[in-house]
């Protein structure tokens, strides 16, 4: 019942009377945020390289060790792997959480999505009868431009968002726009990084232009759709003063 | 899957997942509706066993009686789809939550079969297997569709709820098997006509081999199957025993 504690919260100064009764419950095994978000983050990063480099097993005997003729198929090997490996920079050098740990099955279930969604889109985008987009350099190049812009602005709302925290509090605050551009998104939105999260992934379906993308990006979208309005109901809960005009996630929409 | 229907553990009434005691439940409009709604899918479900009996009497054989019956299994059993999205969307009061995800189950598996199997490959729909599932679906949703109005009317004969929490225990296997014949009768001809495939390459990059799907189908009947049927048995257990408690001290 209720809330429980905050790990910085003193007994002595606790509201209540001489005696108190302290519920404690049992949260099982946890694993801490920060190894969490590597382990989800490498798998995705090895996987896509089996498939960019195709291995034996993958696309049969014939096939193996040779490259693609298209460069969009580079293309997106560089881009995959770039964001991964800026995750992983982000989990270990930016992201300050505010709880420490997180049961430990659901590192089982999050890397089977993480890393299954990234085999079956790799299979796809590596595969030797990979079809290019059909507005060729056009399409790769928005796509392109779009996804660094998105990478850029998730990247700067990940440090806002830290910097919030730099002191080491672990209590919330309401972010706000700051110099720099990308996050003015926040005029409009509670969680742009979410945002711009999606953003890559679209840019991603576009530059690639495959169903599996597209579904994946569908899912992410989903999934942070939900996460943004959690988010966003809790600032509304906590803020009395928070910014009536703001959104979830889409300006104006959701 | 077939089954008696999982909806609803302890109480009487079907929908309604609380203690037996004085229920809120639906208002009396909203009452209204569902026991129209409910006697209605009896009344398709009977239309669907009379006309079997019929086909077979006048065929005199029990084969290929699909045809006769077509259009209002595809009817009612597409209906039940109609029923599981208000339950979804909490148009139906008080449901138990795990109730809603078996039930879903049940209705994606019984309307996946309805179209994607014996309605896509036509060479199918002269299997006896067919037969099986029809018979074993019509029997369980004529049972549970009469348990949910009798209960909406607060009247529930002892047999109908002895009759939907005990029949499955033979209906939910046959329906089990018939799906998984018919599924199996299908592969050849999907196989073979590239039903619902698609290959590479194509300017999606997407490929999907039907055959493999309905494998992977068969496959998963595996781990659920159990799961579904030890689950009623237990419901059963529950439902049957709470009404002796209640039978004794009088």
């Amino acid at each position: 019942e209720g809330k429980s504690l905050r790990d910085e919260e003193i007994l002595q100064h606790l509201p209540v009377g001489t005696t108190a009764t302290l519920y404690f419950k049992d949260l099982g095994p946890q694993i801490g945020w920060t190894t969490v978000f590597l382990i989800e983050y490498t798998g995705p990063l090895f996987i896509y390289f089996v498939f960019y480099f195709r291995m034996t097993f993958v696309y049969g005997l014939d096939e193996r060790f040779t490259s693609s003729p298209h460069p969009v198929v580079n293309l997106a090997c560089i881009c995959h792997s770039f964001h991964y490996i800026k995750r992983l920079i982000e989990t270990v050098f930016v992201h300050r959480f505010s709880r420490g740990t997180m049961p430990l099955r659901n590192i089982v279930k999050n890397c089977l999505y993480y890393w299954g969604f990234a085999a079956w889109l790799a299979y796809y985008i590596n595969h030797p009868l990979y079809t290019p987009p059909s507005y060729g350099k056009k399409q790769i190049n928005f796509a392109v431009i779009m996804f660094l812009l998105c990478e850029a602005g998730n990247f700067s709302i990940h440090v806002a968002l830290s910097d919030l925290r730099r002191n080491g509090s672990k209590t919330c605050k309401i972010p706000y726009p700051t110099k720099n551009p990308f996050t003015w998104l926040f005029f409009f939105v509670s969680c742009p990084n979410y945002t711009y999260e999606v953003g890559t992934w679209i840019s991603f379906t576009i530059m690639t232009q495959c169903v599996p993308v597209g579904l994946f990006t569908l899912l992410c979208f989903i999934q942070m759709t939900i996460w943004a309005k959690d988010k966003h109901c809790t600032y509304l809960r906590e803020f009395k003063d928070y910014p009536s005009h703001r959104m979830p996630i889409i300006p104006f929409l959701l | 899957m077939a089954a008696a229907g999982s909806g609803g553990s302890r109480a009487d009434n079907g929908y309604g997942g609380q203690q037996a005691r004085r229920r809120k439940g639906p208002g009396a409009l909203a009452t209204g509706y569902l026991v129209i709604y409910n006697v209605v899918m009896t009344a398709g479900w009977l239309v669907i066993a009379v006309g079997l009996v019929r086909a077979y009497l006048a065929k005199g054989s029990y084969h290929s009686l699909y045809y006769s019956i077509e259009k209002p299994l595809k009817f009612f059993q597409t209906g039940a789809l109609l029923e599981e999205y208000l339950l979804i969307a909490k148009y139906l009061p008080g449901i138990v939550p795990s109730s809603v995800v078996l039930t879903a189950f049940q209705v994606m598996s019984r309307v996946f079969l309805t179209w994607a199997v014996t309605h896509s490959v036509k060479e199918v729909q002269t299997e006896d297997s067919v037969l099986l599932f029809v018979v074993a679906w019509t029997i369980t949703e004529i049972i549970r569709y009469s348990f949910y109005t009798f209960s909406l009317l607060n009247h529930l004969p002892y047999l109908i709820k002895w009759a939907r929490y005990t029949l499955f225990i033979v209906l939910y296997p046959m329906g089990v098997s018939g799906e998984l014949l018919t599924i199996y009768a299908a592969l050849p001809f999907v196989r073979q006509s590239g039903l619902y495939s698609i290959s590479l390459p194509n300017k999606y990059n997407f490929s999907f081999d039907y055959y493999t799907f309905l494998i992977l189908v068969m496959i998963s009947y595996i781990p659920i199957f159990p799961q579904l049927y030890f689950h009623m048995l237990h419901q059963r257990r529950k439902v049957l025993s709470h009404t002796e408690e209640h039978k004794k001290p009088e």
